[in-house]
């Protein structure tokens, strides 16, 4: 028993990881300088990073005849028409109802895939089931095959369900568990959390589903988090699903309401494309900047009663 | 898979020498011994769902493309039986060589990049200061950005003759021109923009780091021990189930590159077949040209490629990722 | 296996629902097919990609044959044209085509001769009216079994101008229908006198239909009636050639065209005309802002032959799956020949294909111009290409990659042919 680390069943007041803690001691001012090395390095990396989605802020408002002769930053004849025209909806559906939609699927994505990752994260990693390793190297093997060859039967098996043209063919694999990434994910942290808080569990008489509940979920609080913020986003910009299994445009989530101002055999307004998309960015990023504060406080805050 | 790790890091040591009463007090208490088969079954209760999936909307439609790899499929009639002719054209096709060999290069050169950018941003972004949520969004916003043409108009627009990039670099005196229109700069554009988008594995180490305690650091300060061997010795193990997850991913998704090199080429495998990745020629494959029976074959192959990587890299995994769950 | 199976089992239950509709007198017998009935509460799948124009277009209109036909519903979906072709090809392998389809020339013969789309003709003058529309037109659709689809409209291979750029330049607008040396010397004169920040055109050699117009001037056609390649290698690596000159010194930089792809280099203003369908009027006025553009014909090298053809795009199908043939034939003749629907659609569909629907559409502004151009060029419009060959599409894509290829240097015409003929046989072969 060499490891010791973390054991969060004592709840030790603890500063997250992070190297120069600031703190107040009597060498400030050398403190200072990594500081202020930290943030001109930070800013300049910012600054490049965002450069180019602030350009497309800024495209957005360019007229659509200028995205052939401007690649500059600042728009030459700047206008709001883009967006006037995005909201006004598609054949007659209004555009709050792609967000409502995309926002419908985004949290039942959520929903899904933490509840079933989890559940199988924690059989894959904490318990001894005959055909655990057969099982696990199957789910890896899910993450290899390009997912095109698997569009035509799994439509299929939709279709005979008489699911299409309904949310449940873009939700059921959320619940089923079928992207082995975050069920992989959650193994990974599963798997470095310290045995000895389960071995006490059980020695008080708790089964697994106690154990899974009162213990592992809690710890793992960051990998649901990093989860949650994934599976939102990714189903947010989903654009094949939603294209191969809904018909109706009422149903239709943004991806799909943000490729019909571009059509490459007539017109297209590239000026609308731009500002749905950034339209469309924005609740995701509001999303991401809520979700990311709970990563924040992580293991650190989590007190077990053990 | 589930072996536990021989070797336990160097930290531990100095994790030791950090006094943690509450674990060692468990030290000593004996596994008790449960019946196989009561967890046998507690386990596939938690798997259920899984399973579910798996056999419901997973192993059908592989083993089916399975199946199709072997024939001649046009998507409009009946597959029809070829053995392994669809090999034996593979082996022939300089449009599919072509596809490995940027995939490979995309692979080896963007992984790596993007996996270091993201962990040395992950821990600039752990410091516990004001403003850290911001520069937290602020990076992984561009991997919001989905797949549309928005993406491709805003990457051709940095990327061309007298563009940001382009006029950076003059700057330095370096003059290359557009990379847009120049296919031999295809390829470190699409390496650029996955490095751009780097938030998921950024995340992931992020996360990761939050369980790192902090008495190891502490500890390993008490030792004496500069940045750079905090790093080797205290992050790198106890991050590492973290980097080995970020590491594997990061390859296979890296392999199966599509949306961006669809959207940069405008789905034909352009400029000049620069952004022909091997899913984008399997899909021209599958749905341009109507050979899903081709392009399973192509599926295939790539995941006993990959398939192989990934069981090398699981056992060596066995040397130098350590669990904190699996050690004795 | 799966599909097969799946196959099957549709062939199956379609079978026994063709069994019911005889049995109780439903289905008209004797291959006449009985006009649609207005007692049964009907609901047909409709789907077409486009933009949002097109969109509300079809709103507007499906509403139109709601009220008509108030026992028949239509749901209607899209989306754009890549993503279509996927869609379709995955609900043509798996079953569950749409009832009706705005269809695509390229693809008819492809779904067509797979038996997935509905023969047409047998409604014809039962349901479908077909007199307004010209034989030359109708045909368009037909294939070795009947007819699959009836085009919406049409329209023919041009040469757009921008006339602001060519007035700030201080150069002459082309004339068309001129010799192929004329137009070249007018780019030529073009890009000199703009110092290279305006160019007089795009490589006249890089896309399919510039090789066919060649051809057919010189009495030829892209494919043989087989349906092979009517071309020897040879011949495709030296027509690719003859653009060396132009691309060296005339034509705009293919480098220049990447960066500001979607937009072409005509619609980005990069230069004074491009060659294209006439009905791509539309998108250049929208991409370049100019005020106006102006349409001629093409060069030729042959003023006799009869080298253009009145190119049919957009067409409307049904699928051979239908549960109501009937229905789905009204809504097919209604979105064809209805006036009211040529008065919504205007010339977006290509310039109407059935009289009746041509004098519902009343064109004017840049439609009228179109039509006006395509009356101007009557003399030189020729008989149709059959019906593009299966694949047409991915080769049509292939030979305008490699062109682009050519353009940035990293083929040779010779390798470029040669490039093109092995993935034609794999296309062509298949």
């Amino acid at each position: 028993m060499t490891t010791i680390e973390s054991n969060p069943a004592v709840p030790v007041p603890r500063n997250t990881v992070g190297d120069p803690q600031p703190r107040p001691r009597r060498r400030s001012l050398r403190r200072h300088i990594p500081t202020a090395f930290w943030v001109v390095g930070i800013v300049a990396l910012t600054a490049i990073v965002l450069y180019p989605l602030l350009w497309m802020f800024s495209a957005s408002l360019k007229p659509n005849s200028e995205f052939g002769s401007n690649q500059g930053f600042f728009p030459e004849n700047p206008t709001f028409d883009n967006f006037v025209k995005v909201m006004q909806g598609i054949a007659g559906i209004p555009t709050w109802k792609f967000f409502l939609n995309s926002l419908l699927l985004g949290i039942g994505a959520v929903i899904g895939t933490v509840i079933s990752s989890s559940m199988a994260a924690y059989a894959f990693s904490r318990i001894n089931f005959r055909g655990s390793r057969i099982l696990f190297a199957a789910m890896i093997g899910t993450l290899l095959l390009p997912f095109h060859v698997l569009i035509i039967p799994q439509y299929i098996i939709f279709r005979n369900l008489g699911l299409i043209d309904t949310f449940w063919p873009l939700l059921a694999g959320k619940f089923l568990a079928t992207e082995a990434f975050f069920v992989f994910l959650m193994v990974q942290f599963i798997r470095n959390l310290p045995r000895e808080l389960d071995e006490a569990a059980r020695i008080d008489g708790c089964g697994h589903g106690r154990i899974f509940f009162s213990i592992t979920l809690p710890l793992i609080k960051p990998a649901l988090i990093t989860s949650s913020i994934f599976a939102f986003i990714w189903s947010w910009n989903d654009f094949l699903g939603p294209l191969l299994y809904l018909n109706s445009p009422d149903k239709y989530p943004l991806p799909l309401a943000l490729r019909i101002f571009n059509d490459q055999t007539s017109t297209s307004d590239y000026g609308a494309t731009i500002a749905i998309s950034v339209l469309a960015l924005l609740p995701v990023m509001l999303f991401f900047i809520i979700f990311q504060r709970f990563l924040v406080d992580g293991v650190a805050t989590q007190g077990l009663k053990g | 898979m589930t072996t536990d790790s021989a070797h336990a890091p160097a930290t531990d040591r100095s994790a030791d020498s950090g006094a943690h009463p509450a674990g060692s007090r468990r030290a000593g208490a004996s596994r008790p011994r449960r019946s196989r088969n009561r967890d046998s079954l507690a386990g596939y209760i938690f798997l259920s769902p899984w399973l579910l999936g798996f056999i419901g909307l997973t192993l059908g439609p592989m083993l089916a493309s399975l199946y199709l790899a072997f024939t001649d499929y046009n998507l409009f009639t009946a597959p029809e039986w070829t053995g392994l002719e669809n090999l034996g054209r593979m082996a022939e096709d300089e449009k599919f060589w072509g596809s490995v060999r940027i995939t490979l290069i995309y692979v080896l050169v963007g992984t790596p990049i993007k996996l270091a950018a993201a962990l040395a941003v992950a821990m600039l972004l752990n410091y516990k200061a004001k403003g850290t949520g911001f520069f937290r969004s602020a990076f992984y916003a561009p991997s919001l950005i989905g797949a549309s043409v928005s993406i491709a108009i805003v990457w051709r627009a940095m990327f061309s003759t007298d563009g940001p990039v382009d006029g950076t670099l003059n700057l330095f005196g370096i003059n290359l021109g557009g990379w847009i229109g120049n296919p031999s700069l295809i390829m470190p554009m699409m390496i650029l923009l996955a490095v751009w988008q780097f938030g998921a594995p950024m995340v992931i180490f992020l996360a990761g780091l939050k369980g790192v305690p902090a008495e190891l650091y502490e500890a390993a300060s008490v030792d004496g021990a500069k940045a750079w061997r905090k790093f080797l010795s205290v992050t790198v193990p106890m991050l590492s189930p973290v980097i080995f997850f970020n590491l594997l991913l990061e390859m296979i998704n890296a392999f199966q590159v599509f949306a961006s090199a669809y959207i940069i080429g405008s789905g034909t495998g352009g400029p000049g077949g620069a952004t022909n990745f091997y899913t984008v020629y399997l899909y021209t494959r599958a749905f341009a040209n109507n050979q899903m029976g081709y392009a399973s074959a192509m599926a295939w192959v790539l995941l006993l490629a990959v398939g192989v990587l990934a069981f090398i890299l699981f056992r060596t995994s066995r040397s130098w990722v350590h669990y904190a769950g699996d050690s004795k | 296996m799966f599909r097969t199976l799946s196959r099957r089992t549709l062939t199956g239950v379609a079978a026994l629902a063709a069994a019911g509709l005889a049995l109780t007198g439903c289905g008209g017998g004797g291959g006449e097919p009985a006009a649609v009935d207005t007692e049964e509460q009907i609901t047909l799948n409709y789907t077409f990609w486009g933009n949002d124009d097109r969109a509300a277009r079809y709103d507007e209109a499906i509403t139109a044959f709601e009220e008509k036909y108030p026992n028949i519903t239509i749901n209607d979906t899209f989306t754009d044209y890549p993503s279509y072709w996927e869609k379709r090809q995955t609900e043509a392998a798996g079953g569950g085509l749409p009832d009706v389809m705005q269809f695509d020339y390229t693809y008819l013969r492809q779904y067509g001769d797979n038996g997935l789309l509905l023969n047409l003709e047998e409604y014809f003058g039962n349901g479908i009216t077909t007199d307004a529309i010209d034989e030359s037109l109708l045909s368009t659709g037909k294939l070795e079994d009947g007819t699959f689809a009836i085009p919406t409209g049409y329209s023919a291979w041009s040469v757009f101008q921008n006339p602001g750029l060519l007035a700030e330049a201080g150069v002459e607008p082309y004339a068309g229908g001129t010799s192929w040396e004329e137009y070249d010397t007018y780019m030529a004169s073009v890009t000199d006198a703009s110092g290279g920040t305006v160019y007089g055109g795009t490589d006249t050699t890089q896309r399919i239909q510039d090789l066919e117009l060649k051809l057919r001037q010189d009495g030829r056609q892209l494919f043989t009636d087989e349906g092979e390649l009517n071309f020897t290698q040879e011949e495709l690596a030296e027509h690719w050639q003859e653009g060396q000159a132009n691309r060296d010194k005339v034509t705009v930089p293919q480098s220049k065209l990447e960066e500001i792809n979607p937009v072409s280099g005509f619609g980005g203003n990069l230069t004074t005309s491009e060659m294209s369908w006439s009905n791509f009027l539309g998108g250049y006025l929208g991409d370049s802002g100019a005020e106006e553009i102006t349409i001629v014909a093409p060069p030729t090298s042959n003023p006799d032959e009869k080298d253009l053809y009145r190119k049919v795009g957009l067409m409307q199908a049904a699928s051979s799956s239908t549960e109501h043939p009937e229905a789905a034939a009204a809504f097919v003749d209604f979105l064809i020949n209805s006036p009211e629907v040529g008065g919504i659609f205007g010339a977006t569909l290509g310039i109407p294909a059935s009289e009746t629907q041509l004098e519902g559409a009343n064109l004017e502004g840049p439609d009228k111009a179109v039509q006006d151009y395509l009356d101007s060029i009557a003399d030189r419009l020729g008989e149709a290409p059959a019906a593009p060959v299966a694949g047409f599409g991915a080769i049509e894509q292939t030979f305008w990659d490699l062109g682009k290829s050519i353009g940035l240097g990293t083929v040779t015409p010779e390798e470029a042919a040669q490039q093109f003929f092995d993935e034609a046989a794999v296309t062509l072969g298949s």
